[in-house]
């Protein structure tokens, strides 16, 4: 089929085509449709690809739209035409020259967007005027500049990404902007943040990185709140760090700020899903004012001096042990040429005696191997028991309370710098370089509450909302 | 009917805002509720629409697994959103969505753990459509004859006022384009009733409170499908909506799969008049309401539209009354000023206390509105408050009273206060003074607001829903939505609606209101007590029992028309009694065992002595071997006695007499030949009371 026809169909195909080609009705054709099952009127819109080809779907007047069985359809007349197109009101983003300037990233995802017909989906908008047009409370924050780097969503953005977006943020900055957002698919976001966190070293500036867990094409979307916020903390924030600026509590109340390499998204769906584990936020963010809660942040300052690392070995992975692990899952990725493998154990660090011969031979054949924690809060001990002096023994290395994501990230990162100096390697990543291990967990560093006890339900009635 | 019905509507355009006859009937005398006849309502060309909701009894919700029907008055937690208006999928603001964004209310939602999940409060997408709310919906609208859709797309209605935590409803189209017939023989109604549409969507939060900025929502009841059956406007007056009313819920009651009880079914009523436009007033949820309101709604539009006459009379446009888009109001504009010096001190307690509390106090002239603020729209209700009530909702102040006008003028201000306002706001002859006072935020959206009616007043009827009263008035809760506010629910696939499914449920389908009357008619029934036996809730024991057409059918039916209430307000029984209980009873007078005349005192003892067998209630009723004999003694008894009646007149004894002896024989003898034996007896033959 041609563009052309393409359009003139867009989304059907099978019988559903046949039958509009039958009766010469294109899509945004308003239409008089009899079937065995009655008369419809509405305006045929056109079809979510990924729907079956049996139904054609028409608009009603009252704005319900509905679908119509090919096999029902007696007849199709055209009584009109009307093209819709969906359209954000775009205005002129107001400068003003005693603002801060801020550089918005756009990678892909639902900071922005707007729906499409065809697919359903929602789609990324992104200019400045488009931004003003939806959440004009920007103009009052900064002056803005945006730049799409990519249109994909969160689970498509990997290494390749990352190196672009380290020397476009290290760029914004050398140019002199105030601070740096980054929009970001919610999904993948913790494993961008730590990137950028080991790849973007010692930034002048704020750079925040912020996304929504409900789409802003919805009235009780997170979106606006997010972005004001973080447009607030990269305009005229005093932490010069790697961030995530995302909901503290469900409730519309303030964002956090997640320090980029200790964050995580801990639920599929909640807007409260970044969390800091193991440690307490950065800051709060509400209405634009920002409060430290950590003390020891990196501040902002008036130099633009940063230095980029952008590299990445992408035969890293990571291997999520479970008890009935054979060893051949290790040998495999030995065999495939895996130079590095992150391990999120179990307890304090473990792993079971059967796979020891293999990891032995990953050892022999020069493999990086670290050791993380599936229980995500906590350190890798490996001198408590018998189990984890051998496991050291076999040349894996603890990596105290990193995050196995962050660790992945870590070691893809290291092994691109570094890729014939294994000593290096394993000196840089046992060295914190952006918060990624803490010496110490604060009390407060754990804090997963279990409804129904009393005083929890407490706080919930009284604090928590 | 003489208004001709337009030709069939498919459902390409919007429905029709506008009333189709633009001449409004200005020089109507106004009447109260009960005042007029159908007439009366015709030549202001009155038009009148519904849209009933109905929860489903379904086990649960429409898009979560939470329980349906669950309402707790505690809470666990508390969540707080706010709503931003955001874009239709054909790329405009709403005008609803604009509004409520103005009103930036903080919302709070009271959550409990068993009647709601984290879909509700929207940190879960949602889950699959509930079947069983889908099959009710597909039955409900076969018996409104409606043409289902194959596919039911799951759409997303956009609500800011906050009643739903995501911001939208989810909702779909069922069925469309039908026709019931509408009979209501006591208003002389046999026509059909035109069904537009029927949907399947979510209920919303029940409102607890509503205080300034802040509105908190229970959200047990969030969630629970309810369909909407939405009528063409074609009631005629107000006894056809409430008649439309009651026939849509026995329609829906039928399916006995929905549920009862207090907000289980709530309607939406639409109205116009002659000049004005549908208007819809929410959350009627008793039919007993709905007249009276529709008529004040009628009369509303109407002296609104005398407004807009006086109006335009009197030269005024919307030049007039416009005010720069940005700054406070009383800063860019000279109709609009800051009061604060002209009215201090203040003796008027709520104006003082505003002053007190460093609030904004505003003097508003609205030129040309001179007398007309005063002007009835509604029963003890004036022009004034279109402006209270948009102030109320849409600037949210706190402390009330907030407004006063110079059209009352004794009272607020003192002469000298009001002169002095007037002095500054340069008031001429003709103008109006309009005072506000709350914060200096909601102060500009109030005075905003003043002119913006203002100027709709202009026009006529704005474009809003309202809240009904209990008294029968209105009250302003929003402006009407455009269809503009649907999009489609990009986390819901499309789901079909298959045939198998549709013929399983024709084959199910209960017998509809209308061919219940019929049947019962078929018996032998009058229209009318047809209609009434075909609404009870006894008219499944009727059916069970199935009298013989005839006069077994016709007594049946009315002696549990008149009996069975009668019981239910004694308290005597809070059941029907069973078929098998009365089943003796009615095959005995069938069969003529028992005379007729005995079934309402049969069925009587059968109810007040539950523990005894039917047998023996009914012994007494059955005709026996020695009837004649005790007859004859009876009679020759009464006969002896009446001698004491001597002197009074025949008629009288003879009543005396019947009194006496035929309760002993009801069901037994023939009333006709007791009479005759006592006439016999008494030697009162001749007499006028023979035969
Ligand atoms: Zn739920």
């Amino acid at each position: 089929m041609t563009e052309a026809t393409h359009d003139l169909y867009k989304g059907y195909r099978g019988p559903c085509l046949e039958v509009m080609k039958r009766f010469g009705i294109t899509v945004w054709c308003e239409v008089r449709a009899e079937t065995t099952r009655g008369t419809f009127e509405g305006l045929l819109l056109p079809r979510s690809e990924t729907s079956d080809d049996l139904h054609l779907v028409l608009k009603l007047g009252s704005g319900y739209n509905i679908g119509v069985r090919h096999d029902t359809v007696r007849s199709l007349e055209k009584i009109g035409y009307r093209e819709a197109h969906y359209q954000i009101p775009e205005k002129e983003f107001p400068t003003d020259p005693v603002k801060p300037s801020v550089k918005l990233f756009g990678t892909g995802g639902t900071i922005a967007s707007r729906l499409d017909y065809r697919t359903g989906a929602v789609i990324p908008a992104f200019s400045p005027g488009e931004l003003y047009g939806s959440v004009p409370e920007l103009a009052e924050i900064c002056n803005l500049e945006t730049e799409k780097l990519f249109g994909v969503f969160s689970e498509n953005m990997g290494p390749e990404q990352y190196l672009r977006l380290a020397e476009e943020v290290g760029g914004a900055i050398r140019e002199g902007y105030d601070g740096i957002v980054i929009g970001h698919g919610t999904d993948t976001m913790h494993h961008t943040a730590a990137a950028l966190s080991f790849m973007v070293q010692r930034p002048p500036v704020p750079i925040v990185m912020v996304g929504s867990q409900r789409s802003s094409d919805r009235p009780s979307s997170d979106a606006a709140r997010n972005l004001i916020n973080a447009c607030s903390t990269a305009a005229s924030g005093p932490i010069a760090e790697v961030m995530v600026c995302m909901f503290g509590p469900t409730s519309d109340r303030y964002n956090l700020l997640h320090r980029g390499t200790r964050v995580r998204k801990m639920h599929s769906s909640y807007r409260s899903t970044f969390r800091t584990l193991g440690d307490i936020p950065l800051a709060m963010v509400q209405d634009g004012e920002i409060t430290p809660l950590k003390h020891g942040y990196r501040p902002r300052r008036d130099d633009r001096e940063v230095t980029v690392q952008a590299a990445f070995e992408e035969r890293v992975t990571i291997a999520y042990y479970y008890p009935g692990m054979h060893p051949d899952m290790i040998d495999a990725l030995v065999e495939k040429g895996y130079k590095g493998i992150v391990i999120a154990g179990t307890g304090l660090g473990h792993v079971n005696r059967r796979i020891y011969p293999a990891l032995e031979r990953a050892h022999a054949a020069g493999v990086h191997m670290y050791m993380t924690l599936q229980t995500l809060w906590g350190f890798v001990q490996m001198h408590v028991y018998e189990t984890g002096r051998e496991i050291l023994q076999l040349g894996v290395v603890p990596l105290a309370n990193m995050l196995p994501e962050v660790a992945y990230i870590k070691l893809g990162w290291a092994l691109g710098v570094h890729p014939d100096e294994p000593d290096a390697v394993r000196e840089l990543m046992t060295a914190t370089i952006a918060g990624e291990m803490t010496e110490r967990e604060p009390h407060d560093g754990y804090l997963i509450f279990q409804g129904g006890v009393p005083e929890v339900q407490e706080f919930l009635e009284k604090i928590w909302r | 009917m003489s208004q001709d019905l337009e030709p069939k509507q498919y459902g390409v355009r919007p429905p029709p805002e506008l009333n189709p006859r633009t001449d409004p009937v200005l020089d109507f005398p106004d009447a109260d509720y009960g005042e007029l006849e159908p007439e009366d309502y015709r030549t202001l060309g009155f038009m009148s629409g519904l849209e009933v909701h109905q929860q489903l009894l379904t086990r649960s919700k429409l898009f979560c697994r939470c329980p349906a029907g669950r309402y707790v008055d505690e809470y666990d937690a508390e969540v707080l959103r706010h709503m931003r208006p955001t874009l239709s999928e054909l790329g405009e603001y709403d005008g609803t969505a604009l509004m409520e964004f103005k009103t930036r209310k903080e919302i709070v939602y009271q959550l409990e753990r068993g009647s709601v999940c984290t879909y509700e409060m929207d940190d879960t997408p949602p889950f699959e459509i509930d079947g069983e709310a889908v099959r009710i919906a597909i039955e409900i609208a076969e018996l409104l004859d409606l043409n289902l859709v194959s596919e039911l797309h799951v759409m997303r209605k956009q609500y800011l006022d906050g009643s739903i935590p995501t911001g939208f409803q989810r909702t779909a189209m069922v069925g469309l384009t039908g026709t019931i017939p509408f009979r209501v023989p006591e208003l002389g109604v046999n026509r059909e009733l035109r069904i537009r549409q029927l949907s399947l969507e979510e209920d919303a939060c029940r409102e607890i409170a509503d205080v300034g900025h802040y509105i908190t929502f229970r959200t047990d009841r969030l969630g629970m499908p309810l369909t909407e059956t939405v009528t063409e406007p074609d009631l005629a007056n107000p006894l056809e909506v409430q008649a439309a009313g009651r026939l849509l819920a026995r329609v829906v009651q039928a399916t006995g799969k929905v549920r009862r009880g207090p907000g289980a079914a709530r309607q939406d009523v639409n109205v116009s008049v002659a000049g004005g436009r549908r208007i819809e007033i929410k959350g009627v949820d008793n039919h007993r309401n709905l007249p009276r309101l529709v008529h004040v709604e009628a009369y509303r539009q109407l002296n609104l539209l005398r407004v807009r006459a006086e109006l335009q009379n009197r030269g005024v446009d919307p030049e007039m009354l416009t005010v720069p888009e940005t700054g406070l109001p009383w800063e860019v504009t000279p109709h609009a000023v800051d009061a604060a010096s002209a009215v201090s001190p203040c003796e008027y307690a709520p104006i003082r206390d505003a002053l007190e509390r460093e609030e904004k106090v505003i003097g508003v002239r609205l030129p040309g509105f001179g007398g007309l603020l005063g002007h009835r729209t509604q029963p003890g209700v004036t022009f004034a408050r279109e402006f209270a009530d948009r102030i109320r909702v849409i600037a949210c102040p706190v402390h009330r009273p907030f407004i006063i006008h110079s059209d009352l003028t004794d009272y607020g201000l003192d002469p000298r206060q009001w002169r002095a306002l007037s002095k500054q706001l340069r008031v001429e002859q003709g103008d109006v003074m309009v005072v506000v006072w709350m914060p200096e935020s909601d102060a500009a959206t109030a005075v905003r607001e003043i002119f913006i009616r203002a100027r709709e007043a202009l026009v006529g009827i704005p474009a809003e829903t309202r809240q009904a009263f209990s008294d029968g008035t209105t009250g302003f809760e929003r402006i009407l939505p455009g269809p503009d506010r649907m999009y489609p629910d990009t986390d819901t696939p499309p789901v079909r609606i298959r045939d198998e499914l549709v013929l399983e449920v024709r084959e199910g389908l209960p017998e509809t209101p209308w061919a219940r009357e019929s049947r019962y008619e078929a018996l032998g029934l009058d229209p009318e007590p047809a209609r009434r036996l075909a609404a009870a809730p006894w008219a499944e024991l009727f059916d069970a029992l199935a009298p013989a057409p005839g006069a077994p059918a016709r007594r049946f039916a009315d002696v549990l028309e008149t009996r069975i209430p009668h019981h239910r307000r004694n308290g005597a029984i809070d059941y029907l009694p069973s078929a098998q209980r009365l089943d003796p009873l009615v095959r005995a007078v069938e069969s003529g065992a028992i005379r007729p005349e005995a079934m309402e005192r049969a069925l009587d003892d059968l109810i007040d002595a539950p523990d005894r067998s039917v047998d023996k209630v009914l012994a007494p009723y059955r005709p026996g071997p020695d009837d004649d004999a005790e007859l004859e003694r009876a009679v020759a008894d009464a006969a002896a006695r009446a001698e004491a009646l001597a002197g009074k007149p025949a008629e009288a004894v003879l009543r005396w007499a019947m009194g006496e002896v035929m309760p002993r024989f009801l069901g037994r003898v023939d009333p006709s030949r007791v009479r005759q034996r006592l006439i016999a007896a008494l030697q009162l033959a001749g007499t006028e009371v023979a035969g």
